[in-house]
């Protein structure tokens, strides 16, 4: 390039405007077989209002009060079954109820190699049990988090 | 989001570029507006619109004179306000010159930088209250330079904690400013960090855990003040270092980057190694704040010292390493193509913070996180705790900035 033009360098070329038109413009596959989990039920409601929009893979699940998976809606699910598949698993959490269920995900996930996320919806003091059930596994934690931060984050991760 | 950075005191020059009373006026473009900077007879600082209000002639050229700056083409004369103060030309010059007044801002001496605030002068905040600019001149030090692409995929860089073991493992062994901390050997052990991201009064905290010793992580703490001012975690007794990414226009933005140690003057070899353009800042053009390596000279990259493996890129010096990358993703890097992944979560919050307090400016006026100079009192920190606690709680006095106490460091 620094040839053709004889007097910018290739960077400065490279980097203008007029050859950013010029990427490669494909449609990028959503890569992703996404979980979502919601650990009690404010978490529940806000799973089902996100389940309502329109994504590539994402399933979401709900843990019931024996600490069980089932589908939002749906029967119970063994946890195994459940995350079959699936190589994101973003876990959503209210308060402390679902600790146990954060572990046994967490573990789980890190035996299975899935990155999981965690998210704390509320002002995170009432979920400080779950949150560090969590913590060992969870590549990331977003903590005081609302309802339009796990959109953005599902929506940035292409789920 | 120029509104929103209308909010905010922010960088507008380095004091150093008007050292003098009655010294040459300097050129100031910010937030897509020319403007003109200069000290007058009284030592009193101005930042008026760069264009004279007759016949449009840049007052760059302009005579900085016994309180004003006039304008050679016809001598029309403005004070620092930006108020006319003389139309030679006119026989009652009084009355038609009250008329006359350029667009200012106020520009303001904190440390070693002159602050503007461009927004509506009814809502002017108090003054910033960062701690770089607050400690005696002998601690602290500030460089800028212009970077040739949009603020917001710089700023970015500032709160991705996970690129540094990657693009920086040169510089942690090597630099002066921040080799041979303890911190630095488990930043390079452990290259898949865990992150956690959680609100503050001001923008964010970015956490980024690695392993320490058994039973205990490594946390380097980020935090950002809305709208472009983050930390970098120290390491061990090296001054910390930080940022602040001020939009020129919508393709360039400069970088201030500054070094401070809260407790102690910078020694005269630290200093040196900043005025050289290790650690956060870069080697500039003298004379001119454009890097030396930049792009019209592909950033001088050694590609025998990428093999070395002095450097992972091939580019020299933290700083450059940065900027080289954010710049080769063109003037405004198109987000749509972007793969993101759960690492990136820092980085989705603070969009998704920033697009928030934009719209709550434009539909209610709400005041955005950041504006408030309380909000300015954070520190990056950089800590071993045991794995069970949470940074957050356990590091609620590393991060805050007390003034006189040492940071919170390994
Ligand atoms: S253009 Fe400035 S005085 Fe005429
Ligand atoms: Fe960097």
């Amino acid at each position: 390039m620094s040839l053709a033009t004889g007097r910018q360098s290739e960077s400065a070329r490279a980097a203008s405007a007029a050859e950013a038109r010029y990427r490669i413009d494909v449609p990028i596959a959503p890569a992703r077989a996404a979980r979502v989990v919601a650990l009690d039920d404010r978490a529940a409601q806000v799973a089902a209002r996100l389940a309502a929009h329109r994504w590539a893979h994402a399933e979401f699940l709900r843990a019931d009060a024996v600490g069980e998976l089932r589908e939002l809606g749906g029967g119970p699910l063994p946890l195994t079954a459940a995350l079959i598949g699936a190589d994101v698993v973003v876990v959503l959490a209210t308060e402390d109820g679902g600790r146990d269920t954060a572990e046994r995900i967490g573990r789980h996930c890190f035996r299975y190699g899935i990155t999981t996320a965690g998210v704390v919806l509320g002002q995170g003091f009432e979920a400080d049990d779950a949150v560090a059930a969590l913590r060992p596994y969870a590549r990331v934690l977003l903590l005081s988090a609302d309802e339009s931060d796990v959109f953005e984050l599902l929506t940035a991760l292409r789920v | 989001m120029g509104e929103l950075f209308r909010q905010y005191w922010i960088p507008a020059m380095l004091a150093e570029e008007l050292p003098e009373t009655d010294g040459p006026p300097v050129r100031v473009k910010l937030l897509s507006e020319r403007l003109v900077a200069f000290r007058d007879s009284e030592g009193r600082y101005g930042l008026v619109d760069e264009f004279c209000a007759h016949r449009g002639a840049s007052l760059w050229f302009g005579r900085n004179e016994q309180g004003g700056l006039r304008c050679p083409y016809h001598g029309w004369k403005y004070d620092v306000s930006g108020q006319c103060l003389e139309v030679p030309s006119e026989a009652d010059n009084s009355s038609f010159c009250q008329n006359v007044k350029l667009t200012s801002y106020p520009l303001v001496k904190i440390g070693d930088v002159l602050w503007t605030y461009m927004g509506d002068a009814a809502t002017q905040p108090p003054l910033p209250e960062f701690e770089w600019t607050h400690v005696p001149a002998e601690q602290t030090y500030t460089s800028k330079r212009w970077q040739q692409c949009n603020w917001l995929q710089a700023f970015e860089g500032g709160i991705d904690s996970s690129h540094v073991t990657f693009l920086h493992s040169g510089g942690l062994k090597t630099d002066p400013l921040f080799k041979g901390a303890k911190g630095n050997e488990y930043n390079l052990n452990d290259t898949k960090p865990f992150f956690e991201v959680a609100d503050s009064d001001g923008g964010l905290f970015v956490g980024a855990r690695r392993n320490a010793e058994d039973g205990t992580y490594y946390w380097r703490i980020t935090p950002w003040v809305m709208p472009a001012f983050t930390m970098v975690p120290p390491r061990g007794d090296h001054p910390v270092h930080g940022h602040f990414w001020v939009p020129i226009d919508d393709e360039n933005c400069w970088t201030y980057s500054f070094d401070y140690h809260p407790v102690r003057p910078l020694t005269e070899t630290e200093r040196q190694a900043m005025v050289d353009g290790h650690g956060v800042h870069s080697k500039n053009i003298p004379g001119t704040y454009r890097p030396m390596a930049n792009m019209d000279n592909d950033y001088l990259i050694d590609r025998e010292a990428q093999k070395r493996g002095e450097t992972y890129s091939g580019v020299a010096g933290i700083a450059m390493q940065d900027a080289s990358l954010q710049e080769s993703m063109g003037p405004i890097v198109d987000r749509s193509k972007e793969r993101l992944v759960p690492a990136d979560s820092g980085i989705i919050k603070a969009r998704q913070k920033l697009r928030k307090a934009a719209v709550a400016l434009r539909d209610e006026g709400v005041t955005p996180p950041g504006v408030d100079p309380e909000h300015h009192r954070v520190r990056s920190a950089a800590v071993v705790l045991p794995q069970a606690e949470s940074f957050l709680d356990s590091c609620r006095d590393a991060v805050k900035a007390v003034p006189g106490t040492a940071q919170h460091t390994v």
